[in-house]
């Protein structure tokens, strides 16, 4: 009797050991189900793929670049914002003036950016020349600021961490360009100044040398702009944060952007000037995107 | 016999012009020559005139499309110019945006030489397309003062910024005598109309309800004090957004007292200024003074920047009354 019990016992608990194998079996094929190449996982390599140690840091300075932490003081410059509003209250429309400006920022200061990329090394001319074409007083001291700005930024902190591979060529033109501009700037004469460091052309220039593609460096700087007029309506109270952010994610800005960078592509800086724009005549626009 | 007439030069719309001083210290003409469209006229010179006056003309008083116009102008050591038009260049309409009317000026200005451009403003009619490209190359004692305008074409044909495109330079050089000419400024206004841009309306839009644009550039000893002049007055303008706190009391009181000549006159300008819709600013760059100026209608801007030369009187001393006739 209770041998055929002992017998009954010991037979379920066989019974209870195959179905909890049973489940566990299941389990195993249900994560294996959740991770597919479970098998690959020894193939991955422990460090992140390192292609090129250009491309990787290009990446890592067009982030630093873009960042509105990048200590340029862009926020203290309404771009005409407040003069705009000044004088066109109550009928004033900041996605008209966005617009504007955009466009008169990218056929002015782009091509400047645009030309110091593709040749760094004219870098004092390019500098001259846009000092001879800026006629506002504002705006001067704008790009002045901004540009000495991004010049101790490069002097200071960018420069110790050059990407390999940089020509040694343009970081030579960009330390004469900064001793021209020290020289320049000690000498208290009426006479008008070898190098003024506008923001355009050293934004260019650095970029270049960070290895930035031109592409990348057209779209930081003039994003950068946006940004900088975004903040100046928030604080002006036009709208709020999350406004500003939605006018800076929408597609339209992202379109006008786009088209000005599309237009002043092939823009000579003799060409460069106040335009009330919207497309140039065709053989200056032909795009290379 | 002589023939009466300068010579002519040979390509079509050019012309040359070169001014110098006389042995009994008066400039006058050692050159001019012009070839259609381009027409020259300079009146028989007094002895007392304070400048060589020549007219810019235009057979029909315009460029039709597709003109060329190119004008080499020397001013030589000491001597003075003052170049006018009889009225408005009108700029007609062009076949095809592909039809440039252009228009260039080339100036040297010698040492101690001085150059007043002060013509009417430029009339770009509906569908015409317009470039212009001024450089002056002055030498460190020489003076230079242009005025360069334009209007939103024939508004009382309902004209409104239609042109095609109009396209403005204007360089100034400095020259030196063994270092290489440096730019100094170089002012690009880029005018696109509705055809070429696509969207409806959007240069009238941009242009915020002015009908006359205008930029003058003045540069060197002669015109020093008219730059002072206008610095000024841009710097005593009321602030954006200022407003008068003065109650009405305090006002009545003050509208007693006895004003300067100055201070009764700037005050009359700015109420002008407003009724008349004014908008302008002044800035140095680089050793020249630039003034931009816009207004509601294009009388009104011509009325405005009369004033300021009237009041200031240097270019009227220096050049002579005909020198400003523009603006008279």
């Amino acid at each position: 009797m209770s041998l055929k019990a002992d017998c009954a016992e010991s037979q379920s608990i066989c019974d209870e050991i195959a179905l909890l194998e049973k489940r566990l079996k299941v389990a195993k094929d249900r994560l294996s189900g959740l991770r597919p190449n479970s098998d690959a996982i020894s193939t991955i390599p422990r460090i992140l793929p390192n292609n090129g140690s250009l491309a990787a840091s290009s990446r890592h300075f067009l982030l630093l670049l873009s960042d509105s932490a990048l200590p340029l003081g862009s926020f203290a410059f309404s771009s005409g914002l407040e003069s705009y509003l000044a004088h066109s209250r109550p009928n004033s429309s900041f996605p008209t003036f966005l617009e504007f400006s955009l466009a008169s920022y990218a056929s002015t200061t782009l091509p400047f950016v645009l030309a110091a990329h593709r040749n760094p090394i004219g870098l004092v001319e390019l500098d001259d020349t846009l000092d001879a074409a800026i006629m506002c007083t504002v705006g001067r001291r704008a790009s002045v600021a901004q540009g000495r700005a991004l010049l101790s930024i490069w002097d200071r902190s960018f420069s110790a961490a050059l990407p390999g591979g940089t020509s040694t060529a343009t970081v030579e033109a960009l330390k004469g360009f900064t001793l021209l501009l020290r020289s320049t700037s000690s000498v208290a004469s009426s006479d008008i100044p070898l190098a003024s460091a506008h923001l355009a052309p050293l934004f260019g220039a650095i970029a270049c040398i960070l290895g930035m593609s031109l592409e990348q460096t057209a779209y930081v700087f003039m994003l950068s702009h946006v940004k900088a007029l975004l903040s100046a309506a928030v604080r002006a109270s036009i709208f709020g944060p999350y406004h500003a952010q939605k006018v800076l994610a929408s597609v339209e800005v992202q379109e006008e952007i786009r088209k000005a960078i599309e237009r002043e592509w092939n823009t000579k800086t003799e060409n460069a000037g106040q335009t009330d724009d919207d497309e140039r005549s065709p053989e200056q626009s032909s795009a290379h995107f | 016999m002589a023939s009466p007439f300068p010579p002519s030069s040979s390509a079509p719309g050019e012309g040359c012009l070169v001014a110098e001083l006389t042995p009994q210290k008066t400039s006058a003409l050692s050159t001019m020559t012009f070839q259609y469209p381009l027409k020259l006229i300079s009146p028989s010179p007094s002895a007392n005139q304070k400048s060589v006056l020549v007219f810019l003309l235009t057979y029909g008083g315009g460029l039709v499309g597709g003109d060329q116009v190119h004008l080499t102008i020397t001013v030589k050591s000491l001597s003075k110019v003052s170049i006018v038009t009889q009225g408005h260049t009108k700029i007609f309409k062009c076949p095809s945006p592909d039809v440039t009317t252009r228009q260039t000026l080339h100036v040297t200005i010698q040492d101690g030489a001085a150059l007043c451009l002060l013509p009417d403003p430029v009339q770009p009619f509906g569908g015409s397309v317009y470039e212009q490209s001024q450089k002056f190359i002055v030498s460190e004692t020489g003076s230079l003062c242009l005025l360069d305008w334009v209007s939103a074409g024939r508004t009382a044909r309902g004209e409104d910024w239609d042109f095609c495109k109009w396209n403005g330079r204007n360089e100034v050089w400095s020259s030196g005598e063994e270092t290489k000419p440096r730019l100094l400024l170089r002012d690009n206004v880029l005018l696109d109309g509705d055809a070429l841009s696509g969207s409806k309306k959007y240069l009238k839009k941009k242009m915020h309800g002015l009908d006359l644009f205008g930029t003058l550039v003045l540069r060197g000893p002669l015109v020093a004090s008219l730059s002072a002049f206008f610095l000024d007055e841009f710097s005593a303008l009321p602030r954006i957004g200022a407003r008068d706190f003065r109650s009405q009391d305090t006002k009545d009181k003050d509208s007693i007292l006895v004003l300067s000549h100055q201070e009764q006159w700037r005050k009359d300008r700015l109420s002008q200024e407003a009724t008349d819709r004014i908008l302008w600013s002044a800035a140095k760059v680089r050793g020249c003074t630039v003034v931009k100026f816009g207004a509601h209608t294009v009388e009104a801007g011509r009325t405005w920047i009369g004033n300021m030369l009237k009041e200031e009187g240097s270019i009227a001393a220096s050049f002579g009354g005909d020198a400003i006739m523009c603006v008279r």
